[in-house]
């Protein structure tokens, strides 16, 4: 009961800081990437300062040693007070954390960390143009000569990579054995000689990812995260850090912008059409669906329940939520979504219901792909046999 | 956390009775059983002698009774228990508390009737009474009264409409001139009409609950028919065609359960809460029929398969307490005016 009480203790503060302190135009100083990032660091150190931008950190963190039920607690308000997401900072704050924390070297994590709080920015070097769903296939390469690693190939789908100050990179030491076997983990400084990042344009007219290009890089010995041949695992170990928050505040963005097509309704005169209003309804309760499992999913990790592939229920469910959100809007909105308009970036509910429906795909194909999820409850939670291994034409 | 364990301790108890592989038991000894379990008990008011449980227990009988298909009348006689119990004019109030949470069943119309009347003579049809002919009154419940009519009274037809769903039985129960006893008015006005939308809240709530129930073991079925089945060297669950397809409904049926099991721990859900969610999970337990059937290939149209038995209660769901059309509009109607 206490708890609850404590709880509602943060809430109320989370609350009244975002009031006092959350921006209010933020979308509309959003329009070009360059002002996206501007107003992400500015967010970040404000909530940075306030205490709440790394609640799952440790206790000797300024805002850190906080419970899952208190994270919780902290993204739902942010989501409710419709601020903008942390994405620039995702990477640093999440992935790299939780890599230096659970792997790092005590001299890693001091150098690192308190420069992630700071502002330094990560990105993610991991899938390659012939390594996407099949990670492990990945085939930059590393060689070891004296205390460096000399690297060379390419990675893609980098996010925001252009803009990030270190890169977690993923890459082959040996191509002996099972291939997850010759992997290695390295942190790059993305200001080495040989590295060249070029953005890539999305049919949405945005730049959200990059390539990047390794031509005889030298990252130090030093740099790599865990033994060398145990990158697969480093990279395993982190991947979920996120622990369902994302999702879980993405959905209640989503359920909280079912007004937009609310609005489209009546702009367009389609208040008593029965056939609109049932479509409305229907998506409304899909929305519903997607909070609610998003919830659930959070609810019990706090309890410490989790079974096999829930993950991927919460991911496919709210990813096929997000597309029918963006088909509704694009439909009623009719031909004037045709025509080009201003968009928004850091947010996937904007009512620019093409540039929303093109960047639903975000969530189908992006952090392991609805095909990819399906295999695993398929495997997993369904326990159907698995394809056998090697292909015979 | 409570709640939490008395609902695992319900889905227990209700999965020893009733196990999901003796599909469809006999009525009249699921009958008997539920009320020496006592489950009539579970939702009444704790002032009225019940045990006061929310929404969530009895949603855990209904989702057992969904997996077993079961045929016993518990979604009709736990909402009248219920009205019953809150009933505020209903004469020897305790007497009926008494024999309805002892075995005497009071059904009730799970689809709109049309009994309109003068005064206190009545006329018209109740469609979709379930097992009227094991009941000794029907709850009829219109604008502005509630009553309680005895099946046997001068006036009274009953009469059985055979079902796709044998799982079931639906009866017409047609009023001409039938006159109201006066004892058996259970609320007037707005006490009426309160009553009648606990009344249909809980049943509505219950078809839901009934329906994911249903769409989790058929579908384990046909994962487990897919195992088996083998062709072309392998068995069939090992093509990702078919594995796709399975995780598809397991991710339909995992996110409504999660709205089912959220909504029934919130008391004050509206109507058309209810009915989104009803709506929905009718529509996902349809759905997951009419593939079971497809995954199951021509063995799933044959009648010693269980796959049949699934679908036709599964669109017998679909129908009763009102249709996805007409949730989805006032689901629909109540979002643009919060939207305003």
């Amino acid at each position: 009961m206490s708890e609850q009480t404590d709880l509602d203790q943060l809430r109320s503060q989370v609350r009244a800081w975002l009031d006092a302190n959350k921006p209010r135009d933020w979308r509309a100083l959003s329009r070009t990437q360059d002002d996206f990032v501007k107003t992400q660091r500015d967010w970040f150190q404000k909530l940075v300062k306030a205490g709440y931008a790394i609640p799952h950190w440790p206790a000797k963190w300024p805002g850190g040693g906080r419970s899952l039920a208190e994270q919780k607690v902290i993204y739902e308000e942010i989501a409710r007070a419709d601020c903008p997401r942390l994405l620039l900072s995702f990477v640093s704050t999440y992935h790299a954390f939780a890599t230096l924390h659970e792997c790092g070297t005590p001299e890693q994590q001091d150098h690192y960390l308190p420069r992630i709080l700071e502002g330094e920015t990560w990105c993610q070097g991991f899938s390659e143009p012939n390594a996407g769903s099949d990670l492990a296939s990945l085939k930059c390469k590393a060689e070891r000569k004296g205390d460096v690693y000399v690297v060379n190939g390419q990675k893609i789908w980098s996010t925001m990579a252009q803009f990030a100050d270190r890169c977690l990179l993923l890459v082959r030491t040996s191509s002996d054995g099972p291939k997850q076997a010759g992997i290695t983990y390295l942190l790059m400084d993305m200001k080495s000689p040989g590295v060249t990042v070029r953005p890539i344009h999305q049919i949405q007219g945005d730049e959200e990812f990059a390539e990047i290009f390794l031509d005889n890089v030298e990252i130090p010995v030093s740099e790599r995260v865990g033994e060398e041949g145990a990158g697969w695992a480093v990279a395993n170990a982190t991947l979920a850090s996120e622990r369902g928050l994302t999702l879980m505040e993405l959905s209640y963005r989503m359920r909280g912008a079912a007004w937009r097509i609310a609005e489209l309704i009546r702009k367009n005169g389609r208040e008593e059409d029965a056939g609109v209003l049932r479509d409305f309804g229907k998506l409304v309760t899909q929305l519903d669906v997607a909070t609610a499992i998003a919830d659930q999913f959070l609810e019990n990790r706090i309890k410490g329940i989790e079974g096999a592939g829930d993950a991927s229920i919460v991911k496919n469910t709210y990813a096929r939520a997000l597309r029918d959100y963006s088909l509704l809007g694009l439909r009623l909105g009719g031909l004037d979504e045709q025509y080009v308009k201003p968009i928004t970036f850091g947010d996937l509910n904007t009512g620019n219901w093409m540039a929303d429906f093109m960047n639903s795909y975000a969530w189908t194909i992006a952090g392991g792909s609805d095909e990819v999820q399906r295999k695993i409850i398929a495997e997993k939670m369904l326990g159907m046999p698995k394809e056998p291994k090697g292909w015979v034409l | 956390m409570g709640a939490v364990i008395e609902r695992q301790e319900l889905h227990d108890a209700a999965q020893k009775a009733f196990p999901a592989d003796a599909l469809k038991p006999n009525r009249d000894e699921s009958w008997k059983l539920v009320t020496e379990m006592g489950w009539l008990m579970l939702s009444l008011a704790e002032d009225a002698g019940g045990l006061g449980l929310g929404r969530d227990s009895a949603a855990a009988i209904h989702y057992e009774m969904g997996k077993a298909l079961g045929t016993a009348p518990l979604i009709p006689a736990m909402a009248t228990v219920q009205a019953i119990g809150a009933a505020t004019d209903l004469a020897d109030q305790a007497g009926w508390i008494e024999r309805v949470t002892t075995g005497e069943f009071v059904t009730t119309n799970l689809s709109a009737g049309d009994v309109t009347g003068d005064g206190d003579a009545l006329s018209g049809t109740l469609p979709a009474v379930p097992d009227a002919d094991m009941a000794s009154h029907v709850m009829l419940a219109n604008p502005g009264r509630a009553a309680l009519v005895p099946l046997d009274a001068p006036g009274v037809t009953v009469t059985e409409r055979p079902l796709w769903d044998e799982s079931r039985r639906l009866f017409d129960v047609t009023l001409d001139g039938y006159v109201l006893d006066p004892a058996l008015v259970m609320a007037t006005g707005a006490a009426a009409e309160a009553l009648t939308r606990r009344l249909k809240g809980e049943m509505i709530f219950a078809l839901a609950a009934d329906s994911l129930g249903g769409a989790n073991t058929i579908l384990d079925l046909t994962v487990e028919y897919l195992k088996t089945r083998k062709q072309f060297d392998r068995p069939l669950g090992m093509f990702q065609a078919l594995q796709h397809r399975c995780a598809d409904l397991k991710v339909l049926i995992g996110a409504a359960e999660a709205l089912l099991w959220s909504r029934a721990m919130q008391p004050d859900a509206t109507m058309a809460e209810i009915g989104g969610l009803k709506a929905h999970a009718t529509e996902v337990y349809r759905w997951v029929c009419e593939e079971a059937i497809q995954l199951h290939g021509g063995v799933g149209l044959t009648e010693e398969m269980y796959c049949h038995l699934f679908m036709k209660r599964a669109n017998l769901n679909v129908q009763l307490g009102g249709n996805a059309d007409l949730w989805r509009e006032l689901v629909g109607r109540e979002a643009l005016a919060a939207a305003e």
